[in-house]
């Protein structure tokens, strides 16, 4: 037979196209080698390599620009939206990176396989977002989810590291089959798994009311909901949160949820507006289920993990709002928030990281009190990332919803935009609880000591809150990048 | 094509589907295990039908030699095989069954109603073109699932090792936490 004919410089654009998957599963392979290399005390440095990885993948990505660059044949392409989504994924695996310097010395996290497992799901997520074909999505979503589940399981000796991951996995596997099913569910129908192909099908009306299709595009929905945690499929989230390492935790939060809404984005804005009556309906519901289902019951914890996994809950709530609105607004506020949600939640994770002392009990809310005027530093951090979570000028996360419910508004779905505001109100309680409780609680005997941070560890803290105010006080080139981003996708 | 050619293209899928059945419902697990393997056949018999005779090889390899062969370690070789009784309970059955029903009218409404576009089938080997394809067009997914491959292998080894300067027992006790 003949040989297969081998394209080299097709090859070596693809290649130039996955440019910062590259630099991180290569760091990640060093980081594996050097584990095997380094003496027991030296550990340390294999953060560092880490940490210098990711940063290396985030220039790499700069350096590729917002252009677009189409590689493997159309399975990936590098283009406005891949780009943000890769900054955002890089900078929240950066984060999560160097508050890890801190972390693994206090929770024994400090190996090899950790770092390596961090960084082969950051680059499943890049695939993830960048994938324009649905297999590359497929496989993306599984790379970032196998080694996501191990490392919620990775304190082995704690119940509640075990109970979550093992929810987290079966859950996860089904949501995996409800995905894959809705995937050749497509493909029975169009015959190809290209998301740009089978949305040009899809404005030629082809497809339209194939009930194949209809039903595929509904169990792909089914997987990506399980994914980013919206109600009804959110059983696993208050588990898997709590249970896992409260790093783990913080990096689930923002950049699982981040390339989970990535791909999503892609899916929706490209191959929903043909379909949008029968869709807009689910997504509406799926919205105002969420938001207020993740509100209300995160008013009813007391444990700081498990309350910021039902606020998770509702901001995917609140961005499915932005989904639901779809268009350029609603795009580019969906990606305006994923950003913010990124820092935020980073941030409150940072904090009570440090201010909790055990891993199981020490995350309840009255081992907060009195600390807000013992350190004002931790206080005042902590305050400042609630309070964005909330939602309350003059935060990012005031801009991110205001401009999320303004897009509802202007796409006509008022009625979910008072819903979201509603919620606002409501989801202020339970942030503002624990600010509440380090400031005017009568302070116990022993105030817990926090950890005294690492220098990466207390910059990681300080570059969010910067992130935090400045999204918040000048969001205008952060909100033009993600409408720049969003155009580039609609061309 | 009937006669012989549909009746045993009946066959293999009423043993797929008597055998899943068998899986579902079969309260030793040992015996559901045994009941998967006959499912997994049929299901390869079916991709002969439909002329994919590498996926169906790679079904008997996979699924029957691998992915069964696994069950069943992992069944006789868990911890507690001596003082926990090994069974399949079912609980739920009327939530599930609903949701069940639900979902199986949905796709057998969909595979009725769809006017899928049919080829007649031509039995030539696939294995060259499948191969092509990998190393081609789909390169990329092909890459991306070694890169999974290398992380499901990292975290199995991290899970399954005992831990060092930990005592071995303490492993798999519960309670510690």
């Amino acid at each position: 037979m003949t040989p297969i004919a081998m394209d080299t410089g097709a090859l070596v654009r693809g290649l130039y196209c996955i440019l910062p998957e590259m630099v991180v599963i290569g760091t990640a392979i060093l980081v594996l080698l050097a584990d095997l290399l380094l003496p027991e005390e030296g550990k340390k440095r294999l953060c560092h390599l880490s940490v210098a990885g990711v940063a290396a993948a985030i220039l790499s990505a700069l350096w590729l620009g917002p252009g677009k660059i189409e590689g493997f044949s159309g399975m990936i392409v590098h283009d406005g939206m891949g780009l943000f989504f890769t900054l955002t994924i890089l900078a929240a695996a950066l984060l999560t990176l160097m508050m890890a310097t801190g972390y693994s010395e206090w929770e024994g996290t400090q190996k090899g396989e950790f770092y390596a497992l961090i960084l082969l799901s950051t680059s499943g997520m890049l695939f993830m977002a960048e994938g324009t074909d649905l297999m590359t999505v497929f496989l993306g979503l599984e790379t970032l989810s196998i080694p996501i589940y191990c490392l919620v399981g990775f304190h082995r000796g704690r119940m509640r590291s075990l109970e979550g991951a093992m929810k987290y996995f079966l859950l996860g596997a089904f949501s995996s089959g409800f995905f894959l099913y809705g995937i050749a569910l497509m493909y029975a129908a169009a015959g190809t798994t290209r998301i740009p192909v089978i949305a040009s099908m899809m404005r030629d009306a082809r497809l339209y009311g194939n009930p194949v299709f209809l039903a595929g595009i509904g169990l792909l929905l089914v997987g990506f909901a399980f994914k980013v945690s919206l109600v009804p499929f959110h059983m696993w989230t208050p588990d898997a949160y709590e249970g896992a390492p409260t790093l783990v935790t913080a990096f689930m939060g923002a950049a699982v949820k981040a390339a989970a809404f990535a791909a999503l984005l892609r899916v929706v804005l490209l191959t929903f507006p043909a379909i949008l009556p029968a869709m807009s309906g689910v997504l509406w519901v799926l919205a105002a289920l969420t938001m207020t289902v993740g509100n209300f019951s995160a008013l009813l914890q007391n444990n700081m993990k498990r309350m910021l996994a039902y606020s998770s809950i509702a901001h995917a709530g609140y961005i499915l709002v932005g989904l639901t609105a779809g268009g350029v607004a609603g795009g580019q506020a969906v990606l305006f928030y994923v950003l913010v949600y990124a820092f935020m939640n980073l941030g409150a994770f940072g904090v009570i990281m440090l201010v909790a002392q055990r891993e199981d009990d020490g995350y309840d809310i009255d081992n907060f009190a009195g600390i807000g005027f013992r350190y004002p530093v931790l206080g005042g951090l902590l305050s400042l990332f609630l309070v964005s979570l909330a939602g309350i000028p003059p935060t990012a996360g005031f801009v991110g919803k205001f401009y999320l419910f303004g897009a509802a508004v202007r796409s006509g779905y008022v009625g979910l935009a008072v819903l979201g505001v509603l919620n606002s109100a409501v989801s202020v309680y339970y942030y503002l609880r624990p600010v509440v409780s380090m400031y005017m609680a009568p302070a116990p005997e022993g105030i817990p000591v926090p950890r005294p941070p690492r220098s990466a560890f207390s910059f990681a803290l300080c570059a969010s809150a910067a992130a935090v105010l400045l999204l918040g006080v000048m969001p205008a080139s952060a909100l033009e990048f993600a409408e720049r981003s969003v155009l580039s996708l609609l061309m | 094509m009937n006669g012989p050619s549909d009746f045993i293209f009946y066959a293999a899928a009423a043993l797929t589907v008597g055998s899943a059945i068998l899986v579902a419902t079969l309260p030793n697990i040992i015996y559901a295990a045994v009941a998967l393997l006959f499912a997994f056949a049929g299901v390869a018999g079916l991709y002969v039908f439909l002329s994919a005779d590498f996926l169906a090889a790679t079904q008997v390899l996979v699924y029957v030699g691998g992915i069964l062969v696994l069950i069943l370690f992992a069944v006789f070789l868990s911890n507690r095989l001596a003082d926990v009784k090994i069974s399949n309970p079912g609980h739920f059955h009327l939530p599930a069954a609903a949701v069940c029903l639900v979902l199986f009218g949905v796709l057998s409404y969909t595979a009725v109603s769809t006017p899928f576009a049919v080829k007649t089938a031509v039995y030539l080997p696939t294995t060259a073109d499948i191969g092509e394809m990998l190393m081609t067009r789909y390169l990329l997914p092909f890459e991306v699932a070694s890169v999974l491959l290398l992380a499901a292998l990292i975290g199995a080894a991290l899970l399954s090792r005992p831990e060092r300067g930990t005592p071995e027992k303490a492993d798999m006790e519960e309670g510690r936490g």
